[in-house]
């Protein structure tokens, strides 16, 4: 609560010391009482981490400590160099202008036995904190120790809605009169521990919002430590919701919205600080089809770049994967602080959209191109990160043509069999029986289909469906010539856009998405046979 | 009726992409390559060989080529183009 008021009292320094000792019902004082009786010492060195008013710095420089003070705020400063000069402390007092996350860079390490904060922490933003945290841990002799004081959000659920709602009509009241708001410490004990401190709790005071803790810096395991966006533990499980989610995938991966997984950092096995990194997009398949590639095989971090959820390949060639995304999540990442080498492994199918020797320019880092598929990274690290001719090039298997095959069935499925449900029923099963099969014998037959392109090789396919189809008339289902008229036509239909739509969707293709156009023109052909011909033959 | 692209243009825009793709050639000049293998490295077809005596790539299987670009955007000495 107080650090409400505290912005708007900022506005006058000379006040500011009355309001607080007004908000905190005296409280503040008695505590930061108890920091100068209990942990100052005759010469100690001490730094005042957003001293204010100086109020505390005082106290401490009476009491023999050598104090640095530094404050962002000239206002406050001015007023803290009154009150020392009138309590006669000068010669124990160096006052500072700077914002806290600078003390790493102007004062020594090691240098103080004592760090104090009151009041201070609150003001600044969770990544400052971090940060000034970690300078902390530099800052301090073996022996210092860290004295926080102040406003803490409650944790447990009753405190924190009476917190809450005291709270929020104060805050709006800031809010009004100085557009400005305070941000009372969340898990700010968590933040210590991940810090790296041991802490105490030495006092609170106004039911548990206002709290002193007293923290030393913990000999932190460096072989263990993790950067800053790690995200946690990748395992290749199958769960409930992945095959749920790898079903819908193999049926309607076009569709949004695609299943992501969360950019940032995560682990695969146990690594260190010299485990290979590996990039890529973070379409939730891809992500796993990577970790179920080296889990076992080696222990790796993977940096799951924002892709907008869609697969490498695809992502970078549409810009939603590029060379900026993976320096900027590199950037924030803290990886450089952790791992001992400086080598980002690329997938080399994000190669279209993502210039490698920009990443390397502007990082420093080196940049791998990886195999073009994961299954082969444990191979391609094992060699020194070398890749054979066959790890380079992009083949379009039958395991993958099955499963292409999936993804375009489910994309008919919604584009034909939905409307033949509805406006023409008796056909929906054969129809659907129809483009199963040929899509599956397409799968399969496709390397050895002439032509290059699918509109080409629906050439083959559509003749083989028409003795297919013919076989099948005359042996299990013989039909009247009108009949077998019509189920030419459509199985004819079904072949060309079969055949033309799963080439696009393998790698190799080469503007197949052109292929639309013809198989439209084709369509519209059959279409008008199937309505002329019956009327001419006098069929109908 | 709503502004902006309406989906006969967005599909006809889709077409002639896809079509220029189709249309598209390597043009490569040796004198610029300093034999970085970057395109070598992510061909994902293998149009690329390396020439390890004279330190330059030799564009040998253009009749393989996709079109993706990749060797393009990661030639640092813009060495190739797509045209």
């Amino acid at each position: 609560m107080a650090t409400v008021f505290m912005k708007w009292l900022e506005r006058r320094p000379a006040d500011y010391d009355r309001g607080i000792r007004l908000l905190t019902l005296g409280r503040l004082e008695a505590m930061q009482h108890l920091i100068v009786e209990e942990l100052v010492e005759q010469g100690m060195r001490v730094l005042e981490v957003g001293c204010g008013t100086g109020a505390l710095t005082a106290a401490m420089a009476k009491a023999g400590a050598n104090v640095s003070a530094i404050d962002i705020s000239p206002g406050m400063l001015a007023e803290a160099s009154r009150r020392i000069k009138k309590e006669d402390v000068e010669e124990h007092v160096d006052l500072q202008r700077m914002d806290a996350v600078m003390i790493d860079e102007l004062f020594e390490p090691h240098s103080f036995d004592l760090i104090v904060s009151s009041l201070a922490l609150s003001e600044m933003s969770e990544r400052g904190r971090r940060y000034l945290l970690k300078s902390v841990r530099k800052l301090l002799t073996p022996d210092g120790k860290l004295a926080v004081l102040d406003e803490v959000r409650p944790t447990s659920g009753g405190s924190r809605l009476l917190f809450t709602l005291v709270r929020a009509p104060l805050q709006l009241l800031t809010w009004l009169l100085t557009r400005t708001t305070t941000h009372p410490l969340t898990n700010f004990e968590g933040v210590l521990t991940n810090s790296g401190f041991d802490w105490d709790l030495l006092s609170t005071e106004m039911a548990g919002s206002l709290r002193l803790y007293l923290a030393t810096p913990v000999e932190q395991d460096e072989s263990d430590r993790k950067p800053e966006m790690f995200r946690g533990r990748l395992n290749g499980a199958r769960t409930l919701r992945t095959v749920l989610i790898d079903l819908w995938a193999s049926l309607f991966r076009i569709l949004p919205p695609y299943p992501q997984v969360k950019p940032g950092v995560y682990a695969v096995g146990e690594p260190g600080r010299d485990s290979p990194l590996l990039v890529t997009g973070n379409f939730e398949l891809t992500v796993r089809r990577l970790v179920r590639a080296i889990e076992g095989e080696l222990d790796a971090w993977i940096l799951v770049v924002d892709s907008g959820g869609i697969n490498v390949w695809c992502a970078a060639g549409g810009g939603f994967l590029t060379a900026d995304k993976i320096i900027g999540a590199l950037h924030i990442s803290g990886l450089s602080e952790v791992l001992h080498h400086h080598a980002l492994i690329l997938p080399q199918l994000c190669a279209n959209g993502v210039e490698g020797w920009r990443i390397r320019e502007q990082t420093g880092w080196g940049v791998h191109w990886g195999p073009a598929r994961a299954v082969d990274i444990p191979e391609y690290l094992a060699r020194g990160r070398k890749k054979s001719d066959a790890m380079r090039w992009v083949t379009f298997p039958l395991r993958d043509r099955l499963e292409m095959t999936a993804v375009t069935l489910g994309f008919y499925a919604l584009l034909i069999l939905i409307p033949i449900a509805i406006f023409w029923r008796s056909i929906f099963w054969p129809t659907l029986i129809a483009m199963a099969a040929l899509s599956a014998f397409y799968a399969v037959t496709l390397p050895w289909l002439p032509g290059r392109d699918g509109l080409a090789k629906s050439l083959p396919l559509a003749l083989i469906a028409l003795v297919g189809m013919l076989v099948y008339s005359t042996i299990w289902d013989p039909a009247s010539i009108d009949v077998l008229f019509a189920r030419a036509i459509g199985i004819t239909a079904l072949s060309v856009f079969i055949a033309a739509e799963l080439q696009g969707m393998s790698p190799l293709m080469r503007g197949e998405q052109a292929n639309w156009g013809w198989e439209a023109v084709i369509g519209g052909f059959l279409g008008l046979t199937y309505w002329l011909v019956p009327n001419l033959m006098g069929w109908r | 009726m709503s502004e902006g692209p309406n989906l006969g243009s967005l599909l006809a825009e889709h077409w002639h992409l896809a079509r220029k793709l189709r249309s598209l050639e390597i043009h490569f000049a040796p004198e610029r390559c300093k034999g970085l293998w970057q395109c070598y490295e992510v061909c994902p077809v293998g149009c690329w060989t390396p020439d390890y005596d004279v330190r330059c790539v030799v564009f040998r299987h253009g009749e393989r080529c996709i079109a993706c670009g990749a060797c393009v955007l990661q030639c640092p000495e813009r060495a190739i183009e797509l045209r």
